[in-house]
This record gives structure tokens, sequence and C-alpha cells, in this order.
């Protein structure tokens, strides 16, 4: 026993820790679409963690665009914009904001924290919402402190001349009148949001429903996979329906892990979500998804994923809602961090981009190889998404794939149909446009 | 502690007391090392853990497992002071020679925690069950045994010590 145990132990231990090394990610696009490819899943002994490491843009440094598109920066120097909204007029708001700060409850969190880091993740965010305006094209531009002092806001949207900002614990409502550059006033609480304690998954995304009567908030779980305890799951990985006059709240769908992203697709008026998945069961485990969002459904979390695959890590399980569980529509491949959706509306930006989705991918902090770090075009027809998805910008990661220069997070359409993306490392707005026509559409526009 | 000495009841050291008189020459479990203060420590710390898994496996109290990934990580931290401490003691002169069975137990159980602590950074139920609550309960095994020898690592002069 003296000398054989410690010898075995050792064995075991390199074996355990190599077998969690080599856990490498397989080609994204088999988990594209409504069929992809499940592995089994595994448990690992180190977390996997895999992060470039933040080195921001150099002067002329873009990201790069799909054929016959052209990048710049629209704003820079930003404090992590992670949302963005166009108003009616054209003015642009961009969302300022970080995770209002979570505990490290466990040894891990500590380390996970650090690591993330890293990546330009534990950056501060602002807080704030500006305002820019365009002037002449998008080489000027007029920047407007347009809301401060809100607490980890994120979905902005505009009902008539009322302004919604769902902050991470509350949606507050604020009057607007078009033109408008600056807002003082505190505004008033619509509703309040589940939030502390601990807030994990602290963005609560917001859209309205086309005839203005409800707001759909996406309201994110409170752990990866309930190891922070049931009880504070209590009202979350939810999307709630909220009443825009009273203010009443309901949960119109559950089981949606972290819907970070909702829109309603124009041809249907059929509400559509981005959910981010879970992590640490492997490389190509669980597929991030686009889905129809289904009144009163159940999309699986946390008991099971992409329908009745059950997660062995809950306790107690729940077989009777595995059961229920909805599988999604359409796959976007593991942990590229769908951040944000955006339906085109037969923009003038290309005409591949006629009819689909644009999808925000923050990218993967988990995976090996990453994946994600790109704003992708799901193609619609019929309302509804099919085939295979294209790359429209890329290029936010260092060619060594070490380095990141930025994150892409928010979308949004501008006045002339270019597509702004928000990069909350790069701390810079981009505008993708088309690379020669459309300027003198845009310049007749304004 | 020093007045243990004479009448000690571990076994080896009961042995060594039987072979001669207490000259510079003559070693035993060495009592009054500080490391073994720590070695104790340690082992509390992780006997602790499998207690904490054992209320998570009987509740599924999430609480419970984080309670032992603390009393691992912790557990195994103190466990490295102590044994920097040994190699002073070691080098310093005033520990003579590895005490080995009890080294050997105390080495296995760090080695079994030490995968243990990331069997529990895993999330939920199976950073408990079953791997996590069989590592805890098979350290806890080699550490009461460790505890019943005295937890110390190493052997010491017995006389010309300033024990």
């Amino acid at each position: 026993m003296k000398t054989t145990t410690p010898r075995s132990i050792a064995a075991l231990t390199v074996f355990a820790v190599l077998s969690a090394c080599s856990a490498k990610g397989g080609d994204p696009a088999r988990q594209y679409g409504s069929d992809p490819y499940l592995p089994e899943p595994h448990q690992y002994l180190l977390p996997p963690m895999s992060v470039p490491r933040s080195v921001g843009w150099n002067s002329g440094e873009t990201p790069t665009a799909a054929a016959g598109l052209k990048v710049e920066a629209l704003a820079t120097g930003l404090e992590h914009p992670r949302f963005l909204y166009t108003l009616p007029n054209g003015d642009i708001l961009v969302v300022e904001s970080n995770s209002p700060g979570t505990e490290a409850f466990r040894p891990k969190d500590f380390i996970a924290g650090k690591v993330k880091a890293r990546a330009g993740a534990a950056e501060k965010g602002g807080n704030r919402i500006t305002l820019l305006r365009e002037v002449s094209g998008g080489s000027r531009e007029l920047r407007s402190l347009f809301i401060d002092h809100l607490h980890s806001p994120y979905g902005v949207v505009l009902v008539g001349d009322t302004l919604y900002v769902a902050n991470t614990d509350a949606i507050l409502a604020f009057n607007y009148a078009p033109g408008m550059t600056q807002i003082t006033s505190s505004g008033v609480k619509l509703t309040d949001l589940p939030a502390g304690p601990i807030d994990h998954h602290w963005t609560k995304s917001l859209t309205v429903s086309p005839d203005g009567s409800k707001l759909y908030v996406g309201v994110g779980s409170n752990s990866n996979i309930t190891e922070n305890g049931m009880a504070v799951e209590e009202g979350r990985a939810a999307i709630y329906e909220v009443d825009r006059l009273s203010g009443e709240k309901r949960i119109f769908a559950s089981g949606t892990r972290n819907p970070t992203g909702l829109a309603f697709e124009p041809q249907t008026q059929q509400l559509f979500a981005v959910v981010n998945e879970r992590d640490e069961i492997g490389p190509d485990l669980v597929p991030d998804y686009l889905t129809s969002v289904r009144q009163g459904g159940f999309y699986g979390w946390p008991y099971s994923y992409w329908g009745n695959h059950v997660d062995v890590r809950v306790h107690p399980q729940r077989p009777d809602l595995v059961a229920q569980a909805i599988k999604p529509d359409y796959g976007l491949s593991s942990h590229v961090a769908p951040l944000s959706l955006l339906f085109s509306q037969g923009q003038r930006l290309s005409p591949t981009f006629a009819q689909g989705a644009f999808i925000g991918e923050h990218g993967s902090w988990d995976r090996s190889p990453l994946n994600g770090y790109q704003v992708i075009f799901v193609p619609f027809v019929d309302g509804r998404p099919v085939g295979r998805p294209t790359t429209v910008v890329n290029g936010f990661l260092g060619k060594d794939n070490e380095t990141v220069h930025g994150r892409p997070v928010g979308l949004a359409l501008d006045g002339s149909g270019a597509l702004l993306v928000a990069d909350d490392v790069g701390n810079t707005v981009w505008r993708v446009s088309a690379a020669q026509a459309e300027q003198f559409a845009w310049q007749k526009s304004h | 502690m020093l007045a243990q000495r004479p009448t000690d009841h571990d076994a080896s050291s009961n042995h060594l007391q039987g072979v001669g008189p207490r000259t510079s020459t003559l070693e035993r479990p060495a009592r009054a090392l500080l490391h073994r203060s720590f070695i104790g420590a340690s082992g509390a710390l992780l006997i602790a853990a499998f207690g904490t898994d054992v209320f998570y496996y009987t509740t599924s109290l999430w609480q419970w497992s984080n309670f032992s990934a603390w009393l691992i990580s912790v557990g195994l931290i103190v466990m490295l002071v102590a044994v920097i401490l040994l190699m002073i003691e070691f080098a310093t002169g005033r520990a003579r020679r590895l005490n080995l069975v009890s080294f050997a137990l105390v080495l296995s159980a760090g080695l079994l925690s030490l995968v243990n602590a990331f069997v529990h950074s895993r999330d939920a139920w199976t950073s408990v069950v079953p791997d996590g609550i069989l590592l805890s309960a098979v350290s806890t095994i080699l550490l009461v045994v460790a505890g019943a020898r005295g937890w110390s690592l190493a052997m010491s002069r017995v006389a010309g010590d300033s024990l």
C-alpha cells in the first residue's frame, strides 16, 4: 500500500487532467439548423475555460464584413456598449452597461472571474445611455449623454411617446419627444424584474408586441445549471409578458436559460428569441438557439436540453417537465453566446439580407477552439429560419485566435439601412454599409 | 505536549522506546513539530467536507455542496502550508526522517482531495454525487487513520531536542 497507492493515484490524476484537456470542439456547422448534432454529455475535472486576451483595436483597424459591405467606426471610446436602438428620427441609442457585480460564492467563482476578465468581460459599464446622431453619411456625429444613473440597463424600446428601459431589476418608463438629446427625469417604474441576490444572468432583453400593448422581457437564469440552488431560480429563465399600461406581468414562456434577444418576425408577427444554453458538459453541448416562442411553452432548462435530453446535474429530476420540453427551431452551434436578435426588413444593406435575422455572437469563453465572435445572418422563408447562416461581420479575433480586438453584442439598423454593431470590448459602435451604392440614397433621406 | 512524551501510545514510538535508552540518536514521531498541527487542521477540514457531502446527498440543498467546496479548498491550502513547514523542519534539522506510513496516508488523502476539489468545481448534483462523495469518503478513512497515528509526518530526535 505504501508504494502502490500514491503511484496509482498520481497516474489517475494525470490521466484525468489529460482527458479533461483533450476535449476539442468539432465543426460548428454540424450544429446549425433544426437538427443539430448532439454528442454525449461529459463532465470534466477542470472547468473548460478558453478565453482570448483582450487587446482592443489599434487606430485604423476594423472588423471585416462580408463581400460588398464596408465597416467604419461610428463612435469610439464608449463604456462597454451592449445594446443599440434606433429612434424614429434616426437617432441611435447606445446602452452602456455591464453586470451589477456578482459575489463569488464558490472557490471556482474567483478563478472564473479572473479568466473572464482577460477577455475584457469585467470592464465597468457606463450604466447610461448615449445618443448618437449621424450627420452627413456617418462621417461626423452628434453625441449626447441621453440617460444617466441607470442600473445595469439592457433592453430599450420606444412605444408612442414612452421610452422603456429594462434595468436589471425593473422596467423604467421615460417620456420622450422626437429630437430630444437628453432625459433628466429619473423615470417611472413600470414593474420590478427578478434581479438579486446573485443576478448571474443580469441582462434584461426587451421588445414590444406589434400592436404596442405588451412588452416582452427576457430574464436569464441565476446559475449555469442550478448550482446556486432552486430557490434563487424562482421566476427566472423565462420570458415575461408585461401589460404596458398596468405593469402587470406573467410568465409567457419558461425553460429558456438566458433569453438575451427578443424580436417579432415582421411577416408573421411571431415572437422569436435567441437563447444561451448551458455550459460544462462538452465543447459541443449545448447549442445556443434561435426559436419562435410559444405562449406557455417550456424549453427545457434546467431539466433537459434540445427537447428531452436530460441533464443529470439537476436534482431532483422532473421527467414530467422533460416530457413537455419543446425542441427549439434553429441551432446556432455551441457556446457562441448570441446576445442580440434583429430582423431585417427588406433592407438596402444587401439583397442577401432581405429576409431573415441578424444575430450578434459575443463569443465563447469555455470552448476550444473558440466559437462565435461574429455577426451572422439566418435566412427566413415564410417566417421560419431555413438553411445555413452566413457571416456578416467577423475579424473580431486576432489572427492567432489568442487575442481579441472586440466582441459584438447589440445590433440595430440605422435610418439608411446600415447595420450597427455594438462592440463591448473595443468600446466602439461599428457601422456596416453597402460598399459603394446607397450613399446617394442616404444623403437624400437626411 | 511535553508531558505526553513518557507515556506515548504511538506504536512505532513504543517500539523505539523499547529499543534502547534515550540518546541523541533515538527517534520518535515528532509531536512538537509545527507541521503536525497544520496537518491536523487540514485533516479536520477535509473530513468535515465528507460530512457536508453527506448532508448534500440527503437534502440536495446546494449550500452543503458549497460548504464542501470551501472545506476542501481551504483544507488543501492548509495542507500545503504544513508541507512547507515540514520542509523547513527538515532543513533546520528539527525533523530527522519521514514517518512513512503517516506520510503516505496524508499524501494519498491530499492527492484525492485535489482531484475532489476539481470534482466539486462542477455544477450542481454531480459535483458531489457520486464521484465527489466517494473521494471524500476515501480521504476521510485515510485521514482518520493518520489522525489515530498522531498526525505527525516526521520523526524527530528525542534527546537533545528542544522537546
